[in-house]
């Protein structure tokens, strides 16, 4: 009888938080954001794109900090700062004085040092600042659910559509051309998924975070799997996994959800790390 | 892929963006069959040549005519070793032009990338990852993906560049094969020893050396104005060796 009820305990562990709408609707926004990042991260890892979405994502806070008081749309002014960011770091790289890495990192200070003058001394914003810099699943409204369903589904699309010029072209740029594949081309458009997948991302896990939902799933993926297929599905099912545990675990300790996903999938990549290094594996690779 | 495949260029001049032309003065014609070793230092327009012949640099100055499609077999260090491809995904990106983009490569062409793999004879390694390959196994695959291109003129960049003896033989074996059905080869190379044994070759050095067939074009007057001081003369003058070099960025 016992275990019958440790049973049920777990399952009502599981399922209870989901009577709440505000749960429910965090579910949905986790569910469809796992597809989007899913996806786009192995496309982000494998072309060595994560400093970068998180540096456009960390760009965003100032955005957010100004939307609020002016009036303006959130994801609009995410956008505005993130694609203000993408045009600097292309300025200051631009005659190869300044590396894109070091660069990037400048900015990326810049970013946080400018949003969190915004906020504290000229709106002062106060207890809003946690939320834009960690987000909030708890808290999403109808716009954020919609934008997360818009870019879920552009990545599929873009993925199925443009899996081989990414693929060629990240394979090797001069040879891609040489194909004849449209490698320019392809590359705005991934960068373009990307700025929109870093907006769609904010509200959930904030400007700090994106890397949560854009790169931890892809790179923990890419320790278990060597094929593009298993690997974009892997992605996507981590992701997926790691948020919903993330946000139960959120429910029941009371920790803020961001943070608590992010810390799922530290602990998901640590395990994957582990199983990819353990002895039996390495033998398994060196006989195949 | 015909029999007809041929090259004739004639005073080309190219260069990157609007600066300067980086090479000029190329004139020379190569018929069906025939393999040119292409001969010069670092920076002497090997690749920017192989650039301009793919109609990815403007051409300043002059024409080109190649009257057959044109691969690009890159060295293979190039490439991202860690990505996840198989040698046949990388054999199907031959067909990756022709492909619309919402549909998946056809069958004809899977056939095309298998039977390119069993030519090259990596066919029992098709499913292995590129990057856990031999240097000289993934130079024939990138040979495969030309083929797969239904290329008649191959620009082959240092192809026996960090490659073994054994796989040198097998390359040098395809390429025998690829000029009996009348493709055109275009091979960089460091090693003039070596170029010897191809039907032409060109010098280049910022502008055209020489062009001709080895026995009277690779002179040591040749020599030394296409590598200046990288030559090392060897054997009474008879022969010559360049100093190699594996990084070339231009």
């Amino acid at each position: 009888m016992r275990t019958i009820f440790d049973k049920l305990a777990l399952v009502r562990w599981l399922t209870d938080p989901l009577s709440a709408p505000f749960m429910q609707r965090a579910l949905l926004a986790a569910l469809l954001l796992s597809v989007a990042g899913g996806l786009l991260g192995v496309w982000i890892v494998l072309r060595r794109l994560a400093f970068f979405a998180h540096a456009v994502g960390s760009a965003t806070f100032p955005g957010l900090v100004v939307a609020g008081p002016m009036g303006v749309a959130p994801p609009l002014a995410a956008l505005a700062a993130g694609l203000g960011f993408a045009g600097l770091l292309s300025r200051l790289t631009r005659n190869g004085a300044t590396s894109s890495d070091a660069a990037t990192g400048l900015l990326l200070a810049g970013a946080l040092a400018l949003g969190s003058v915004l906020a504290s001394d000229v709106y002062r914003s106060g207890v809003g600042v946690d939320r834009l810099l960690f987000g909030t699943l708890l808290g999403l409204g109808d716009g954020d659910l919609w934008l997360a369903a818009a870019v879920a589904l552009a990545a599929a699309v873009a993925t199925a559509a443009l899996a081989r010029t990414w693929l060629a072209t990240g394979f090797d740029p001069a040879a891609a051309r040489a194909l004849g594949v449209r490698a320019a081309r392809g590359d705005w458009l991934l960068l373009a998924l990307l700025a929109a997948s870093v907006v769609a991302v904010l509200p959930a896990v904030g400007a700090l975070l994106v890397s949560t939902l854009l790169v931890i799933p892809a790179a923990t993926a890419r320790l278990l799997t060597g094929s593009l297929r298993t690997l974009l599905a892997t992605s996507v099912a981590l992701a997926a996994t790691e948020s919903v545990a993330g946000l139960l675990l959120s429910y029941h300790l009371d920790l803020p959800p961001g943070p608590a996903i992010a810390i799922v999938g530290g602990c998901g990549f640590a395990l994957a790390a582990l199983a990819s290094a353990a002895p039996w594996r390495r033998t398994a690779r060196a006989v195949a | 892929m015909s029999a007809t495949a041929r090259i004739a260029v004639a005073g080309l001049a190219a260069s990157y963006g609007a600066g300067a032309p980086v090479l000029s003065g190329v004139t020379f014609a190569a018929d069906a069959g025939q393999a040119v070793a292409v001969l010069g230092p670092n920076g002497g327009g090997k690749t920017t040549l192989f650039r301009a012949l793919l109609g990815e640099l403007a051409t300043v100055a002059g024409t080109v005519a190649i009257d057959a499609a044109t691969a690009y077999v890159p060295q293979t260090e190039r490439s991202r070793l860690d990505f996840p491809v198989s040698a046949l995904d990388v054999a199907l990106m031959g067909a990756y032009a022709r492909t619309s983009w919402f549909r998946r490569v056809p069958a004809a062409d899977r056939a095309l990338a298998h039977a390119a793999l069993e030519r090259v004879g990596m066919i029992e390694r098709a499913h292995d990852r590129f990057g856990a390959l031999s240097g000289g196994q993934r130079q024939r695959v990138l040979i495969a993906r030309a083929l797969v291109q239904d290329a008649g003129v191959l620009l082959l960049d240092e192809p026996f560049a960090g490659v073994d003896q054994i796989s040198e033989d097998a390359i040098m074996g395809i390429l025998d094969d690829l000029r009996a059905e009348g493709r055109v080869l275009l091979i960089a190379t460091h090693d003039v020893d070596q170029a010897r044994g191809w039907d032409r070759v060109l010098c280049l050095r910022g502008e055209q050396i020489a062009y001709g067939e080895p026995s009277t074009t690779l002179t040591n007057a040749v020599l030394e104005a296409t590598y200046g001081a990288e030559i090392v003369m060897l054997d009474c003058g008879h022969r010559a060796v360049a100093i190699q070099h594996h990084d070339h960025a231009h």
